[in-house]
């Protein structure tokens, strides 16, 4: 942005809701022909990608309501492009293809399209986009944990043009051919990203052409402002103070013995917080590392953006864009796993951002009661599954399963659904069968063990059973198999995951499986069950009205056992009844010894 | 009465639109064009609908044995699934799969948020207790059957609904879409159990890849399938009764129209029935008054429906992104958003202390506190009783009475007194906060998607429709307002400008781009079976082959893609010479949609569709007279105070809208009456009287 801009009166509140409108409506467009036209079910299902304008500057002008891991995350790519930029110079018709996550990149999976948009012959932003692709041909199929440096990661993109003037640089798309398992998928989403880029950079010139340059960007730099000024806002009303939380991860996906510890102090004065991640565990050996600018820093943001800015709750509806980071300082030391030094693997960082998430949020839950939630599964499975066809062709296929929340001040934790950074879309599973030598078996909400119980109670995770119909590999990406989520404010705690392996041909044998594990092979018939964790409760369990409780017994969310011991209740589930009389004796006895 | 000759009747059709509060007719036969409007009758709505064809009939003096078609758009299975009433439903799924519809697409509604809800957990269609697992299995990517179907756990889960007294049956099994088999056998088995159960199969209403989705359309069929089919037919019955012998024809949520047996059994196609008739009336509207760019803004009893029609397009949505109360319903809509704001909405104070107006709505029945039928609740109607803007003694024209003390009681109660407000900064506030909620709901629909309002005007209908125009026209810096003819009608009005519109689907995944001659054999057997289902109803509607056309759709996706786009089919049978055509007018397709095609990528057919339309005869709107230039005191019927926006109370003149005349010009403040609808027009704004009676509000210098 030049100075013109800077000085330029402010719009009129009309245009910059206009403009506000086209911005988020180009981001739209350029999301949904990206997982419309794309073939992997991780992009075109489960819409693990991203897509915006960003201006000169590296400031997000808009971004699409894609999954929340990738919002916020492309400027950290445009600044490692800024360093690595092949020609050191863009041309009009460049198109930049780039992963390399010591330079910028949320992980090296999630490939980022990047387009120079020119107006009237002079660079005046970047239309681009990130998705998540099935494989680029790292040391196993689809997914990395247990492997020793970055290079182990795949195929690795600074700053590499795949156009240059318009002109495409065949050496590099071959390259690309000839090295990933799921080569065909890779390629064709790749041009889905080009034509999703080439497209969110036409309308940002029409929309230049149409309200001006001046006025376009005093809008974004107005709409920043604004989100900057709410964020400021929301921080202030919280107490000045020093907050910390800590919890544990089970393992490195190596080092079995070796839990690791993640520490979070939240340094809130006046209208700023820090978000000081001293304390957290070393650096890993293997792939469970979270690089700094593409992910770590995200996270922490998107944190705030939920706490403070709830979408479902709050009437204002706040831009999506670096305006509301500025108040927001995020610190990990330099060799931690939220920071770590090159050449270590940093692939495999979802689990260790949704606990940092998970433990920002009870940090606060002395000063925000009404605002923060229980413990949520505040993990993910990540699951790559894998095969060699009769042709010699790799099927790869990557899933993501879903958590659940902790309760809440005023509902109870939603069940079965992507939780904190995670929102994708699963897959349906007819589809996948369709396409691939799987299919589920089992697909429903955990009845093996309750949720936290709570006067709301914690949300019930998931129990998906894959099995697949030809030998196989899968490396699995999941957490918390040893600390459960937390109940809060009398809530009870939530229950942790589980992961087995069984065969269709051989019941009762049953192997317990690590919360990560790679490149395991596996047999015909051969089933992953994953049990997601339950979250935990919000409030004394014997304020749950008793009704309420009934209704979990007959919907199967709570047992009649636990409805006695956990809220109180005595339930006759025969005639659909609750003893009122009996249940309020009880409830005061357990009151009085509690 | 005149006759055509021969014993040939004159023609007369009737469009009828039941909303949540009134039922509106409009009549077009060789006499002219009539409206009417009678309250609906919320308990059964059939009895409102036999009353105003009656009248209407009466109103236009024909006979009502006259009257060739009944065109109905109605909102009855809209409601269910806005006010949760539906019925409670038992659903049998394959066993490990019961929460599919509890788990949906495991997506939340919001990136940002914790404190969301999550509609198909909170509001579920079939409660989790009443989701049966059957064991049985069916197998991909063949069809074949790997586990019978357990029919004694059918009828377990049968004796388990009989104990609960559900008789609203859904059938959702994996991979049915491949071999509806079991789905099939299992409702005969509910059929014997549960006699009279009304049952829905997933491959009945989508015959379709994707489970969640399958189920959802087939729950939501359930969920509101008894109440509306029963007013369906009840109301087939009792037009019978009263001596009308026409077909009656449903507005569906694409826009065409269908039969009452058809949407009975398919009542998911009608959940869009009434807005549909309103933005194709309002469409019609503004292509008579030569506007293209229009925001309609249909404010009933219950609900408002807005709808941008850019260019006097109505668009159609994916039917891959058609929700309905949150949840998935798998059927062709016209693009328009719901929310629950109108007449009838109440306002009430929450424990928290917090004032909102809906969604909730007081209906017809106990409507209003001014109706006088036990309504103690203020609603956005009292309120405008309050203000002035609704004369309690012209209601309809003054058929119907209301008591303004009443209104004015139920708002100093319940929100004044509470509030320490006066009763009318407590009513300002009503009107405020339900405008609020329409301007969101109409940027949603238009800003958020890069559409410029100030290139748009605002068309708003519904009786109470014109009383809030300038007000969201201001908000949303809107060009101008164009107030309908009839807006109490517009909706009905829509039906009468619709085509007789057929679609059948089917389902046949061919590999085109290598197809062999057993495969292009499918296409073309599926073809011929779709065309003869259009053609059949057509047919049955008395439609001269001549006069019907049936168009082919080939729905093609790249081979590994999600989604299908629209390619052309030939004009004959398909061969292997013009396959080719098809092919290519895919890749066009997917060039013009995404900017990009790959030319060298396998083309799949997924889904072949045939559409059938026939034209009917639209109806004809009369010209008003020219005005002279002289002021329009002939309309003129009294003043009385009113209070507007900013908190003025000014005595306001209120015209006979219909006593106006091309070129009229009435500045505000002032009032325009007609029989079915009140239009405001604040101090500052101007009205000008178009060629049809229609009206254009502008600011007074703009």
């Amino acid at each position: 942005m030049n100075k013109a801009h800077r000085d330029a009166a402010i719009v009129d509140p009309i245009t910059l809701q206009v403009i506000r409108g086209s911005f988020e409506t180009i981001a739209e467009e350029m999301g949904h022909v990206l997982y419309r036209m794309s073939f992997s079910s991780i992009i075109r299902e489960s819409q693990d990608l991203g897509a915006g304008l960003f201006d000169t500057d590296f400031n997000t002008l808009c971004e699409s309501e894609s999954t929340p891991m990738h919002s916020g995350s492309i400027p950290g790519y445009l600044r490692g492009i800024a360093q690595t930029l092949e020609d050191d110079e863009w041309y009009e018709g460049d198109v930049v293809v780039h992963n390399h996550p010591y330079y910028g990149a949320s992980h090296t999976p999630d490939l980022a399209i990047v387009v120079p948009v020119y107006f009237q012959g002079r660079l005046v932003g970047y239309a681009g986009n990130t998705a998540h692709h099935v494989d680029i041909g790292a040391a196993t199929p689809g997914l990395i944990i247990d492997v020793p440096d970055v290079f182990a990661e795949g195929m690795l993109f600074a700053g590499t043009k795949l156009y240059r003037k318009g002109e495409p640089n065949r050496a590099m798309w071959n390259y690309i051919r000839r090295n990933s398992r799921a080569a065909g998928q890779l390629v064709s989403d790749i041009e889905a990203q080009v034509a999703s880029a080439r497209l969110g950079a036409r309308r940002f010139v029409e929309l230049l052409e149409k309200y001006g340059e001046v006025t376009v960007f005093t809008a974004s730099r107005m709409l920043m402002d604004y989100a900057e000024r709410i964020t400021r806002q929301r921080i202030s009303e919280i107490p000045d103070g020093d907050y910390t939380a800590e919890g544990w991860l089970d393992d490195d996906g190596r080092n079995r013995d070796r839990p690791l510890k993640v520490k979070v102090t939240l340094r809130v004065r006046g209208d700023e917080v820090e978000v000081d991640l001293t304390g957290s565990a070393d650096q890993t050996p293997t792939a469970y590392n979270v690089p700094f600018e593409g992910s770590t820093k995200v996270a922490a943001y998107a944190a705030f953006r939920k706490l403070l800015l709830d979408a479902a709750t709050t009437d204002t509806r706040v831009p999506s864009n670096e305006g509301s980071f500025r108040p927001i300082k995020v610190t990990a030391p330099l060799g931690s796993i939220f920071n770590p030094k090159a050449p270590a693997s940093a692939e495999a960082r979802f689990t260790q951002c949704n606990r940092m998430i998970d433990l920002i949020i009870r940090a606060l839950a002395p000063v925000m009661p009404e605002k923060i939630i229980a413990g949520s599964s505040a993990s993910i499975s990540f699951a790559a599954y894998s095969g060699v066809r009769p042709s010699g062709d790799y099927w790869v296929f990557l899933e993501v399963n879903e958590g659940a929340y902790g309760g809440r001040p005023r509902s109870d934790g939603p069940d079965s659904i992507d939780n904190l950074m995670a929102n994708t879309r699963n897959n349906p599973l007819e589809d996948l069968a369709m396409h691939i030598p799987m299919i589920c078996d089992r697909y429903e909400l955990r009845d093996d063990v309750p949720p936290g119980a709570g006067a709301f109670r914690g949300g019930i995770g998931v129990v998906k059973s894959q099995r697949v119909l030809t030998p196989a590999f899968i490396t699995h990406e999941s957490e918390r198999h040893t600390e459960a989520p937390w109940g809060i404010f009398g809530g009870h705690d939530g229950a942790v995951g589980r992961c087995t392996i069984t065969n269709r041909n051989r019941p009762g044998e049953v192997r317990d499986m690590y919360s990560k594990f790679s490149g395991l092979e596996v047999v015909a018939d051969d089933v992953m069950t994953y049990y997601s964790p339950n979250g935990g409760g919000y409030g004394n369990p014997l304020d749950r009205p008793a009704q309420k409780v009934l209704e979990d017994v007959l919907d199967g969310f709570c047992t009649v056992a636990q409805a006695r011991t956990a809220y109180g209740v005595l339930v006759d589930p025969e005639a659909e009844t609750v003893d009122m009389a009996a249940t309020e004796a009880l409830r005061q006895q357990m009151r009085s010894v509690g | 009465m005149q006759l055509a000759g021969d014993g040939d009747r004159v023609m007369a059709r009737i469009g009828v639109d039941v909303g949540g509060t009134n039922t509106d007719l409009v009549l077009e036969c060789a006499k002219g064009v009539f409206y009417h409007k009678v309250p609906t009758t919320l308990k059964n709505q059939s009895i409102g609908v036999v009353d105003g064809v009656r009248g209407i009939c009466r109103i236009a003096g024909i006979d009502t044995a006259e009257v060739e078609t009944i065109v109905h758009g109605t909102t009855t299975a809209t409601n269910i699934t806005i006010e949760h009433n539906g019925a409670e439903c038992g659903m049998l799924t394959t066993e490990g799969f019961r929460d599919i519809l509890h788990i949906g697409r495991h997506k939340r509604p919001y990136n940002f948020s914790l404190h969301f809800d999550v509609p198909w957990q909170s509001q579920p269609l079939v409660k989790r207790r009443n989701r049966i697992g059957i064991p049985e299995r069916i197998l991909p990517p063949t069809g074949a059957i790997d586990i019978p179907l357990d029919e004694d756990a059918v009828r377990a889960a049968c004796a388990l609904f009989r104990k609960r007294g559900i008789t609203s049956i859904v059938i959702g099994f994996m991979f049915a879409f491949l071999n509806d088999a079991h789905e099939r056998r299992a409702k005969e088995i509910v059929q014997e159990e549960i006699p009279g159960a009304y049952i829905t199969l997933s491959t009945e209403v989508a015959n379709v890849m994707r489970e969640y989705e399958r189920f959802s359309t087939a729950a939501m069929n359930s969920y509101v399938g008894p109440k509306t089919a029963f007013y369906l037919r009840d109301l087939e019955a009792r037009l019978r009764e009263a001596g009308v012998a026409s077909k009656l024809r449903i507005m569906q949520s694409n826009g065409g129209l269908s039969t009452v047996e058809a949407c009975a059994r398919r009542p998911v196609r009608i959940l869009m029935s009434g807005p549909a008739g309103g933005v194709i009336g309002g469409a019609a509207e503004g292509a008579m008054t030569g506007v293209n760019s229009l925001i309609t803004v249909d404010i009933g009893g219950t609900s408002a429906d807005i709808s941008t029609i850019p260019n006097g397009l109505i668009k159609i949505m994916n039917p891959r992104e058609t929700y309905v109360a949150g949840q998935p319903v798998l059927t062709p809509m016209i693009d328009l958003v719901t929310i629950g704001a109108g007449g009838g909405s109440v306002a009430y104070i929450d424990q928290a202390g917090g004032f909102h107006v809906g969604p909730r709505s007081a209906g017809s029945e106990p409507g209003p506190a001014c109706y006088g039928r036990g309504g103690t609740e203020p609603t956005v109607t009292d309120a405008q009783i309050v203000l002035g803007r609704l004369d309690p003694d012209m209601a309809l024209g003054g058929d119907l009475k209301l008591d303004a003390a009443l209104s004015w009681a139920a708002i100093e109660e319940k929100i004044a007194r509470p509030l320490g407000l006066t009763v009318i900064e407590a009513a300002l506030g009503i009107i405020r906060i339900i405008n609020n909620n329409m301007v969101l709901a109409i940027r949603s629909n238009s800003v958020a998607r890069g559409i410029d309002p100030r290139d748009f005007s605002i068309m708003p209908f519904g009786g109470a429709g014109p009383l809030h125009g300038v007000a969201l026209a201001e908000a949303m810096a809107a060009k101008d307002v164009i107030v309908p003819v009839a807006p109490g009608i517009t909706a009905a009005v829509g039906l009468l400008k619709t085509d007789l519109r057929y679609e059948h689907t089917e389902s046949v995944i061919v590999e085109l781009t290598h197809a062999d001659a057993a495969g292009i054999a499918r296409i073309n057997a599926a073809a011929a079976t779709l065309q003869a289902h259009v053609r059949a109803e057509l047919d049955s509607d008395g439609i001269p082959p001549a006069q019907q056309s049936v168009t082919l759709v080939a729905e093609c996706r790249y081979h590994g893609q999600g989604f299908e786009l629209r390619a052309q089919m030939p004009d004959g049978a398909v061969t292997a010479d013009n396959l080719r055509g098809v092919i290519d007018s895919f890749h066009d397709q997917h060039h013009l949609d995404y900017g990009y095609s790959y030319r060298t990528a396998e083309v799949e057919l997924i889904t072949l569709r045939a559409i059938g339309k026939a034209s009917i005869p639209r109806i004809e709107i009369p010209r008003v007279g020219v005005a002279d230039g002289t002021p329009p005191t002939r309309a003129l019927m009294f003043t009385r105070p009113t209070t507007f926006d900013d908190g003025r109370t000014l005595d306001t003149p209120r015209f006979d809208r219909t006593r106006l005349l091309c070129g009229d010009r009435i500045e505000g403040p002032a009032i325009l009456h007609q029989h079915n609808a009140t239009t405001l027009i604040p101090p500052g704004y101007v009205a000008e009287t178009l060629e049809y009676g229609n009206t254009r509000i502008r600011a007074i210098g703009a």
